[in-house]
C-alpha cells in the first residue's frame, strides 16, 4: 500500500499552514548551523589544545606539522623536527583520542537514554565500566600492566570484560524480552557484581598494584597512540551511518514507547539490540583506551538537547560534537591548572561538567525532561 | 471495504487472553469493545495492530489483505494504534510528536507530503491553537488529541483505540470519543475503540462488542444488546436500564448502592453525556 493511495486526510487540505514550510526550513537551517558552528569549535579547540604544553609549540608550528606531513617533507632543522615529533607523535594522538573519545562516549548516551526512554541512564548504566575496570584490574595484576598507557593486555583485559558484560545484558534482553526498565536493573546488578570483584582485587593487591588500578579509573588520553586513534574511528566511521538511518526508529522507541514504536512500523526489539550493540561496543572499547570516563555521556545529549532538540536525526551528531568539545576542554584544562604536572581528564571532565549539569537542571528543567 | 477477524487466538506463555474471537467492522464504523478489566480488550486492539502475536485465527482486510502476513511498515500505513496516554519521556514539540505517525513512510527524512499530512491532522484535532509547545506541557486532554493526530497521519484505513479516556475527566471523554467518532465517519475508516463507560459507548459507538473472559458473548447495536442480565453476567453488577433521547442507559438498580452510601446519595449518569446529577435515593 502506497501513499499516494486514497488520501482522505488530503482530500480537502490546503496546502499547508501559511509560512509553516518555512519555519521548518529556518528551524532546520538553525539546526545544520549549530552543527557546522559546533565543528568549528571541535577544530578551533584542538588546534589550541594541541599548543598547550610545555615544548613551547606555536600556532604555526602546528600547521607546520601538519602541512610537512601531507606533503612528506620533514623539516631539516633538528628542533624544528622535535618539536614536530612532539606534535605529532603526542599531542594530536591525544587531542584526536579525546575528540573521538568524547564523541563516541555522548553518542552512547544518547542511544542509551533513547532506548530505555530514560534521561538519566549514561553509556555505563548497563555496567560496562565496572565490567571493564574489572578485566582492565585483572590485566594489571596478571601482566603487571601500567595503567593510562596503551598497553595491550590492558587494553584487551577491560574489552574483553566490556564485551562479556554486553553480551550477558543484551542475551538476557534478547531471551527474556526484557523491557527498559528491567534492562537497567539488570545493568545495576553486574554493575555491583564487577564492583565487588574490583574491589577484591584491590583489596589483595600490592600497593603499586593498587595505584596503577586507581590510576587508570581515573580515566585519561595521556600516553595516547595512534592505532587507538585510528581504531575510534573506524568504529565511528563504520556505526555513524547506521545510526543516522535509525534516526526515525528511534524517534519512534524513544518518545512514543515500545507498543506504540512497533505500530508505527518499527521493529523495536531488533532495533533496541542493535543499537545497543553500537553504543556498548563505542562506550567499550573508549573505556578501554582511556580508562573510565564519567559524566560526558551524560551530560553531552542533554546539553545537545537544548540546542538543536531531541530529534535524533540531528541530536546524535550534535550530542558527538558537544561530547568532543568538553573532552577536549577538560583536556587542556587538565594540562594547565597545575602544569607542568597534569590532572586526568575524568576527573576534569566531572569537575567541569556537574557544574554544568547542575545549572541545566536548575534553570532548564522543563527543557531537559 | 471489512475488517474481518476469525477465531483469533491469543496468549501470554501458557494463559490464553483472547479465545477464539470473531468480528467485523465496517468503513465508517465505530465499534466499541467493552469488558471488565482483564477481559481481553486491549490484547485483542493490540493484536489486530500488530504489537501482540496470535497463536490461531485470522486477520484480514477487505477479505484479501492478511494483516498479520504484512511487513511491519505496510501493516503501520494501513492501521493506526492509539494508546491510553502520551508518552512524557522527552520535551517533543506537538508537530514533531504529530510527524512520529509518519515513521512508516519515510526513512530519515520526512518529506513536504509527509508534513501536509502532519499539518492537516494537526488542524482537524485543532491542536494547531497550541502553537509549538511541547508535549510534557500538555493537559490530558490536549495530549490525547496528539496521539490521535499522530494516529490520522499515518492515513490509515483502520483505527484503534486502545482506553483513550481512561485519564480522562468527563469533558475531555466527551471530546475525545466525539472526535473518534466524527474521524471514523468523515475518513472512512473501521474503528474499534476499548472503553470502560457503557453509557458512553451507547452514546458514541454504532455497535459494542462485549468480551467475557477472552470470549465475545454479545455483539450489536447496544439498544439491541445491553440487558441487566449481560451486565450482571460481564460485570457482576445490578444494574437497571432506561432510554434518553434514543440512547439506552444504564443505572445502578435502585437497591444495589443501598448499603454503602449512608447518606442516602448516590451519584447518577444522566442520559446526557457530560453531565451528572446527584439523585436522593430513599
Amino acid at each position: 500500500m502506497s501513499s499516494t493511495q486514497t488520501d482522505p486526510y488530503l482530500a480537502d487540505a490546503v496546502s499547508g499552514e501559511p509560512g509553516s514550510s518555512r519555519r521548518r526550513r529556518d528551524r532546520y537551517a538553525y539546526q545544520n548551523g549549530a552543527i557546522v558552528l559546533g565543528i568549528a569549535a571541535v577544530i578551533v579547540t584542538a588546534l589550541v589544545g594541541i599548543q598547550i604544553g610545555t615544548s613551547g609549540a606555536t600556532f604555526g608550528h602546528v600547521l607546520g606539522t601538519f602541512y610537512a606531513k601531507i606533503t612528506a617533507t620533514p623539516p631539516t632543522e633538528r628542533a624544528a623536527l622535535q618539536i614536530q615529533n612532539i606534535i605529532w607523535e603526542l599531542r594530536v594522538p591525544r587531542i584526536a583520542l579525546a575528540i573521538l573519545g568524547g564523541a563516541a562516549l555522548a553518542i552512547a548516551g544518547t542511544l542509551f537514554q533513547g532506548l530505555l526512554r530514560n534521561p538519566l541512564v549514561s553509556p555505563y548504566t548497563l555496567g560496562i565500566a565496572p565490567a571493564a575496570a574489572f578485566g582492565a584490574s585483572l590485566a594489571i595484576v596478571v601482566f603487571g600492566a601500567t595503567a593510562g598507557s596503551a598497553n595491550i593486555p590492558l587494553v584487551i583485559g577491560a574489552l574483553l570484560f566490556s564485551f562479556l558484560n554486553t553480551a550477558l545484558v543484551l542475551s538476557l534482553a534478547s531471551a527474556r524480552n526484557l523491557n527498559a526498565t528491567t534492562l537497567i536493573l539488570v545493568g545495576i546488578a553486574l554493575s555491583q557484581l564487577f564492583g565487588a570483584l574490583t574491589a577484591c582485587i584491590q583489596y589483595f593487591a600490592q600497593d603499586e598494584v593498587l595505584a596503577a588500578i586507581v590510576r587508570w579509573t581515573w580515566g585519561s588520553v595521556n600516553n595516547s597512540a595512534w592505532y587507538q586513534v585510528l581504531v575510534m574511528f573506524a568504529l565511528l566511521a563504520l556505526t555513524l551511518p547506521y545510526i543516522r538511518f535509525r534516526s526515525g526508529a528511534l524517534n519512534a522507541i524513544a518518545f512514543a514507547g515500545d507498543d506504540s514504536a512497533k505500530s508505527l512500523g518499527v521493529a523495536v526489539s531488533r532495533v533496541r539490540l542493535e543499537s545497543i550493540a553500537i553504543a556498548a561496543t563505542l562506550t567499550a572499547v573508549t573505556i578501554a583506551f582511556t580508562g573510565i570516563i564519567g559524566f560526558v555521556g551524560l551530560v553531552a545529549p542533554h546539553i545537545a538537547r537544548l540546542v538543536v532538540g531531541p530529534n535524533h536525526r540531528f541530536l546524535i551528531t550534535f550530542s558527538a560534537i558537544i561530547g568532543a568539545l568538553l573532552l577536549v576542554v577538560s583536556d587542556a584544562v587538565g594540562r594547565l591548572v597545575i602544569s607542568p604536572g597534569v590532572i586526568p581528564v575524568g576527573i576534569i571532565d566531572a569537575l567541569v561538567g556537574a557544574p554544568i549539569f547542575l545549572y541545566l537542571i536548575l534553570t532548564r528543567q522543563k527543557a531537559i525532561e | 471495504m471489512t475488517l474481518a477477524i476469525d477465531s483469533l487466538v491469543v496468549g501470554y506463555g501458557k494463559r490464553t487472553v483472547v479465545k477464539g474471537a470473531t468480528l467485523r467492522v465496517g468503513k465508517g464504523e465505530l465499534v466499541g469493545l467493552l469488558g471488565s478489566n482483564g477481559s481481553g480488550k486491549s490484547t485483542l486492539i493490540k493484536t489486530i495492530a500488530g504489537i501482540n502475536r496470535h497463536s490461531a485465527g485470522t486477520i484480514t482486510w477487505d477479505g484479501t489483505t492478511d494483516l498479520a502476513g504484512l511487513p511491519r511498515r505496510e501493516l503501520a500505513k494501513l492501521v493506526a494504534y492509539v494508546p491510553q496516554s502520551i508518552s512524557l519521556s522527552f520535551g517533543l514539540d506537538i508537530k514533531e510528536a504529530v510527524l512520529l505517525g509518519r515513521t512508516p513512510y519515510f526513512g530519515t527524512r520526512p518529506s513536504e507530503r509527509d508534513w501536509q499530512h502532519v499539518e492537516q491532522a494537526i488542524r482537524l484535532l485543532g491542536l494547531n491553537e497550541l502553537g509549538d509547545r511541547a508535549v510534557t506541557e500538555l493537559s490530558g486532554g490536549q495530549g490525547q488529541r496528539v496521539l490521535i493526530a499522530r494516529a490520522l497521519a499515518q492515513n490509515p484505513k483502520i483505527l484503534l483505540l486502545d482506553e483513550p479516556t481512561s485519564a480522562l475527566d468527563i469533558r475531555y471523554q466527551w471530546q475525545t470519543l466525539t472526535i473518534a467518532r466524527q474521524v471514523t465517519r468523515k475518513n472512512d475508516v473501521a474503528a474499534v475503540i476499548a472503553i470502560h463507560d457503557l453509557n458512553q459507548a451507547a452514546r458514541f459507538c454504532d455497535r459494542v462488542i462485549f468480551l467475557n473472559d477472552g470470549e465475545i458473548i454479545a455483539e450489536g447495536r447496544p439498544a439491541d444488546v445491553y440487558s441487566p442480565e449481560l451486565i450482571k453476567t460481564v460485570y457482576g453488577v445490578e444494574v437497571e436500564l432506561s432510554t434518553h433521547k434514543g440512547f439506552v442507559q444504564i443505572h445502578p438498580a435502585a437497591d444495589h448502592d443501598e448499603p454503602q452510601r449512608p447518606g442516602h446519595l448516590a451519584a447518577v449518569h444522566t442520559s446526557s453525556v457530560g453531565e451528572s446529577r446527584l439523585q436522593a435515593q430513599g
